[in-house]
């Protein structure tokens, strides 16, 4: 649900029940909400187990949702946070592309990409399924998003496009399938425009698998307990998830707590670019306030309105502790306001490539804003970035395309618990697992010559921010590379007096002796025989370093997670002498 | 020679169970396990099964034990040294870098079993193809080793990248160790996984450096102390992946003997279902804290080959058992938003539930299951009288929050812990593209019979099977294991004649390394080739059985064939893509013989002819059970309601079911009579 506030736009979802609120046996409503959580972790496994590409079954970029007749979240398996809150958009937009849900027939598969219904990039192709059942009709949806390798934008991945068309190929809601019937020629267009068609088809084909599991999960459920009894469970189970969430709510103090952010640059404009954010709690209720965001950006650090919608439910359901059998009743405290024409809110064709960048720093912003009042409770900030990136090429001998790329791991920040976790993904794509070495190394003409951890980079503390990660890629034929290094100027802040976390860097060093620093570089061509040094961002620090245990300090040194150097500049108080 | 033996340490209880091949007489017994030193619960439960001299009778003495795992979970192994390629030091610790919530801040891994000074790195490198790019820097070995020495290493872990295309560089830097003086105990990472994924190739390896000494002092202490005592048969250790290994091999690769427990029970089940001829069985085993839930297709387990142990990932063979937080020991109570919920806290064995009067007063499933009166009239083995007031009082607060009267609740704590059961069965069924419908239920564990009707109504399965012996059925389980080795080795490469070919001297090398682990292969010998085959440019592969002599048996369509059928079963569609192997496999199996039936299950004595009221969630009310006998039941039907006790289990047969005794020793219950619930 939108509603217009002068020049600013409110997102919320709706806060009551569809219907009216039944008594309900409790028993009935933990079993219908096991029994859909159980459906969609199957159709997630269907997925990992079918799919081609390692985007998919490695670093599982994809969420795998069952909703409702009215775009709720019924249930979702453990997977993208980035994806999470904008699926009921990708559904309610799948819907009305073929014309609405009178459309709808059995066996209708409906397909689209286009950024600004899924609140993505182009690659991340979504696939929607109305199930029906012969007594009931249309009960609801499975629907899967998931990253595809290319789908033919300027480059297969883009750091610097000024549209969206320069983005991939975009459907905007096609029925892939008619009553079972599949449109092979949908399938030929999105192939002849890939880099990687065997791996798009692959992954199509994983989707709708996956969708299938879903659908026959949810009217297992339904026949099971039968409509009535499903609806009102339902219900109870959105009330339940919004309960959980107020209750936890309610422990934050009310205020109105802002944040601020700062991206290095927008991939085509060099300037850095400031932006706040404002999260007010008041009783068991919160908003997110995005009203005075910049101007949407010329380069593609725009943020479609479902990303920016999901970015601010992640950051919500990460304050209040946990998303256990998430559900859209989580989402019913949560109001957002953007500003239409902002880069959090922009208008097509506003290229937004790097969508996922402008969503992580806001969730990070608006939780370091909350943490910055009740610090013992939260983290400081950690190694805010995904510090991504990739390399592709062709070979000749197999007529085939390679690529290899992802997510690296940062340092986390520390909290009142102890030192933040080195070299993890971002939580907000968590759940996303590093690709062993030796898989790069069959798969692809390159060396990693280093990959670990980063001594000095966490912020020194009472405790310390965790390491981020120093790598060394080798590429050992000409290919073409793309580095996306976010935060390199705008280090992670610590808490309580910890230190800041130490920003990542990203250097090419080409085999005639030359280097060169990359950031936010696309496309760079990469003779056979250069190394990309790539280091990873620290967490942030917690409490004043001079109250660190000067035992902790030691083993840090003889650890190798700080140089003695760092140590003694950092913690006199640990050696003796106090030099 | 004529008896078989076999214990099962479990976390709670060691289970006996010795039969005698000649008679089919069994004993059993339960003792509390003795953490401190295990052997002691064994040797004192073999003490209540055999009397002096006994021993000496024994063929086979067969073993499932937990010892590997506690030298993790205490983290009381080895102090282990690694040495990893330069530029790698620290694989263990980044491990893959996600973590299992998303949304929790605060999570950090347990701290590495090989802290980072002890991890060195070496001037050495080989690439994808197994061609050296960098000779390894042997006076590097030998620094590291004298630094070793200082911090006090017992165990050495090698673990070069890419080892598995060429193992040159590992064998190489043992060589350098041992002409150096180093006298502990050494792993190469290629010698326990010939797979590629340097995380988990390095954790397996790590962790077999660090269980090893544990284990093998254990082992040998306890094989000492059986032979004193008159031992003269084998004994053997059963392994993750089944089947079992000697103690002696099992002494140099523990890891792939660290989860003995829960697989001697799925082990168990799988003879069983080769004896009753099942296609199609899922196991649970419902023990106090988890359920264990496995299938078995065609008369053997599945398996995976990677398993996980206190969050490590073990590259090796491992029996697909599938565990969830809800037992008979879980605890019900409400969840921050108000919802009833199931576990997966549990109260263990101490307090243990409210009914067995131990101080506990927090509401279990057990409880429940008593309330209702499903576990009869009161009395249980071992002396324990349930004490239903207990339970009841124990459900007050939560039953006044949701405004139900106690036995109301308990009857929907029931249906929710059998609806958690039901799902992770679905699960696993489906994933695999089986239809419940056509399952056969088999349930054992201390609370499995008294669950299996409820599991069996939620997934619509018509037929139960509780196996003798159920409530010890793990260590009863352990009789039938055969001798196992198994290895294997990445190799990807498409699936033609060609390739076929060409394959055909891989697997003679895996066979010959696998003989070469056993003192004497006899002519019983099967040696089983199995290959992982995927799409060209998936990741996940399918294993499929490609010949069962040793060598590959089939051309490669007839081996396309069989992935097709499998693949389409499990995602209902094929591909119009090359197909490509990714690893061979070999399984060395030595087949010992089975054991007797049991001629008769040790005699309960608990049941006189009487009744109980219990509720019947078939018909929805209360009715008087029959409390029968197991030990008394034959071939005739036994009508539900009633409740069939036996020395450790209690089986709850509701109104419409129908249960008789089958071959070996095993009730089957007929379960299409009863409503759904």
């Amino acid at each position: 649900m939108t509603t217009i506030e002068k020049d600013a736009v409110v997102h919320r979802v709706g806060s009551g029940p569809a219907g009216e609120r039944v008594p309900i046996d409790p028993v009935d409503v933990a079993l219908v909400r096991s029994g859909l959580l159980s459906a969609a972790r199957q159709m997630q496994r269907a997925l990992i187990r079918t799919s081609f590409s390692p985007l998919i079954y490695e670093i599982l970029d994809f969420a795998a949702v069952i909703y409702d007749r009215r775009y709720r979240l019924l249930a979702q398996a453990p997977s993208l946070l980035t994806f999470m809150g904008t699926m009921g958009y990708c559904i309610e937009a799948a819907v009305e592309a073929v014309g609405g849900e009178s459309e709808l027939e059995p066996g209708d598969v409906i397909l689209l990409n286009d950024p600004y219904l899924t609140g993505s990039h182009a690659q991340d192709a979504a696939v929607v399924m109305p199930v029906f059942m012969a007594e009931h009709g249309l009960v609801g949806y499975s629907a899967i998003k998931a990253h595809w390798a290319d789908v033919g934008a300027k480059n297969p991945y883009a750091t610097d496009t000024v549209d969206v068309f320069q983005e991939g190929v975009l459907m905007p809601g096609v029925k892939l399938y008619r009553k079972g019937e599949r449109n092979e020629d949908i399938v030929r267009i999105l192939c002849a425009n890939s880099r990687l068609p065997r791996e798009l088809k692959g992954d199509l084909n994983a989707e709708i698998v996956g969708v299938r599991v879903a659908a026959a999960g949810l009217c297992r459920v339904i026949e099971r307990f039968g409509m009535p009894t499903f609806e009102a469970a339902v219900e109870a189970m959105l009330d339940h998830g919004e309960a959980s969430v107020r209750s936890y709510l309610a422990k934050i103090p009310d205020g109105r707590y802002v944040g601020h952010g700062q991206f290095d640059d927008d991939g085509v404009n060099e300037e850095a670019i400031p932006f706040d954010v404002a999260l007010e709690v008041e009783g068991d209720s919160c908003r997110i306030d995005l009203a005075d965001a910049p101007d949407a950006r010329g380069g593609p650090i725009n943020s479609p309105v479902p990303a920016t919608v999901s970015a601010c439910r992640v950051a919500m359901v990460a304050l209040v502790g946990g998303g256990e059998g998430l559900n859209e009743g989580f989402f019913r405290p949560l109001e957002i306001v953007t500003r239409p024409g902002s880069m959090f809110h922009p208008r097509r064709p506003s290229p937004c490539f790097m969508y996922a960048w402008p969503a992580m720093q806001l969730a990070d912003a608006a939780i370091h804003a909350v943490a910055q009042a009740i610090p013992e409770q939260l983290v400081a900030e950690p190694g805010g970035d995904i510090a991504a990136f990739g390399f592709w090429g062709y070979r000749e001998e197999s007529d085939q395309s390679w690529l290899v790329g992802g997510a690296y791991p940062t340092g986390q920040g520390a909290s009142a618990r102890g030192d933040g976790a080195s070299a993890l993904i971002h939580w907000i794509q968590g759940a996303t697992r590093l690709t062993p070495c030796e898989v790069i190394e069959s798969k692809s003409p390159i060396v990693v010559d280093r990959i670990e951890l980063d001594p000095d980079t966490g912020g020194a503390g009472r405790f310390r921010g965790g390491l981020g990660v120093d790598i060394i890629f080798r590429l050992s034929e000409d290919c073409e590379g793309i580095t996306i290094m976010e935060r390199a100027k705008n280090p992670p802040k610590g808490l309580l007096g910890g230190g800041e976390g130490r920003p990542g860097s990203g250097l090419l060093i080409i085999p005639d002796g030359r280097t060169e620093t990359v950031a936010k570089v696309t496309g760079f061509p990469v003779v056979a025989g250069t190394r990309l040094r790539w280091r990873t961002l620290g967490g942030a620090g917690y409490g004043p370093p001079a109250e660190r245990d000067p035992d902790a300090v030691r083993e840090d040194v003889r650890e190798g997670y700080v140089s003695e150097e760092a140590a003694r500049a950092d913690y006199p108080h640990a050696f003796g002498d106090g030099r | 020679m004529s008896t078989r033996l076999g214990v099962d340490v479990g976390g709670t209880f060691t289970d006996v169970v010795l039969i005698d091949e000649a008679t089919g007489e069994i004993r059993v017994a339960k003792e509390p396990t003795t953490p401190e030193s295990p052997d002691e619960g064994v040797i004192r439960g073999v003490g209540e099964v055999i009397s002096n001299g006994g021993l000496s009778a024994v063929e086979y003495f067969l073993h499932g034990t937990t010892v590997g795992i506690n030298a993790l979970l205490t983290r009381s192994g080895a102090v282990v040294g690694l040495l990893a390629t330069e530029g790698h030091r620290d694989t263990l610790e980044l491990a893959r870098g996600d973590r299992p919530d998303s949304f929790d801040l605060f999570w950090k891994a347990a701290p590495p079993l090989v802290p980072r000074h002890l991890r060195v790195p070496v001037k050495e490198r080989i690439l994808f193809d197994g061609s050296v790019e960098q000779a390894l820097a042997e006076d590097e070995v030998e620094a590291a080793l004298v630094g070793f020495e200082q911090e006090g290493v017992t165990a050495i872990a090698v673990a070069f990248l890419n080892a598995y295309a060429n193992p040159e560089h590992e064998l190489q830097a043992e060589r350098v160790l041992r002409r150096a003086g180093f006298e502990g105990d050494i792993t190469l990472s290629h010698r326990v996984s010939g797979e590629y994924r340097e995380y988990e190739r390095t954790s397996t390896t790590v962790v077999d450096a660090y269980v090893r000494p544990r284990t093998a002092s254990y082992l040998a202490k306890l094989e000492n102390r059986l032979r004193d005592g008159g031992l003269d048969g084998g004994c053997l250790l059963t392994r993750s992946g089944g089947g079992a290994m000697t103690f002696g091999e099992a002494a140099e690769r523990p890891f792939e003997a660290i989860i003995s427990g829960p697989v001697a029970g799925v082990e168990g089940a799988a003879n069983l279902a080769r004896e009753l001829e099942l296609d199609e069985v899922v196991t649970i085993d419902v023990g106090g804290t988890s359920t264990d839930v496995c299938l078995i297709v065609e008369g053997r387990p599945l398996l995976m080959y990677e398993g996980r142990i206190e969050g490590l990932p073990i590259q090796s063979p491992w029996v697909d058992v599938r565990s969830i937080g809800s037992g008979g020991g879980s605890i019900v109570h409400l969840d921050e938003g108000g919802l009833l919920s199931v576990g997966p806290r549990s109260a263990g064995a101490q307090p243990g539930p409210a009914c067995y009067g131990r101080g506990g007063t927090e509401p279990t499933v057990t409880d429940a299951a008593c309330c209702l009166g499903l576990m009869g009239d009161g009395r249980l083995a071992g002396g324990v009288e349930l004490d239903r007031d207990a339970a009841v009082r124990s459900f007050g607060p939560v039953a006044e929050a949701l405004g139900q009267d106690v036995l109301e609740l308990c009857r929907g704590v029931l249906r929710i812990a059998a609806a958690n059961m039901a799902d992770a069965i679905r699960e696993v069924l489906t994933e695999r593209g089986q239809d419940p419908r056509t399952a056969v239920l088999m349930a054992f564990g201390g609370a499995g019979p008294l669950f299996a009707s409820l599991v069996a109504a939620e997934l619509e399965v018509p037929r139960i099977v509780i196996p003798p012996l159920a409530g010890n059925f793990s260590a009863w389980g352990l009789l039938g294991a055969d001798l196992v080795q198994t290895a294997g080795r990445t190799y990807i490469r498409p699936l033609d004649d060609e390739v076929l070919a060409a394959t055909g001297s891989v697997v003679e090398e895996i066979f010959t390394a696998l003989e070469g682990r056993m003192t004497t292969v006899p002519d019983s010998a099967r040696r089983e080739v199995l290959m992982d085959l995927r799409y060209a440019g998936q990741e996940h592969a399918l294993t499929i059985s490609v010949g069962a002599d040793g060598s590959i048996d089939g051309s490669a369509a007839a081996i396309a064939e069989l992935f097709v059928d499998a693949y389409v079963k499990a995602f209902t569609e094929p591909l119009d893509v090359p197909i490509e192997i990714v690893t061979v496999r070999g399984a060395l199996r030595i087949p010992i013989p089975p054991p007797g039936e049991p001629a008769e299950a040790a005699r309960a004595e608990l049941a006189g002819e009487r009744t109980a009221p219990a509720w019947s969630f078939a018909r929805g009310e209360e009715l008087d059970f029959r409390v029968v006998d197991r030990a008394a039941l034959g071939a005739e039907d036994c009508q539900g309601p009633a409740l069939v006790v036996e020395q450790t289990a209690t089986t709850y047969l509701d109104a419409g079911s129908t249960a008789r005794v089958v071959a070996g020793g095993a009730l089957e219950i007929d379960a299409t009579g009863g409503k759904e619930l």
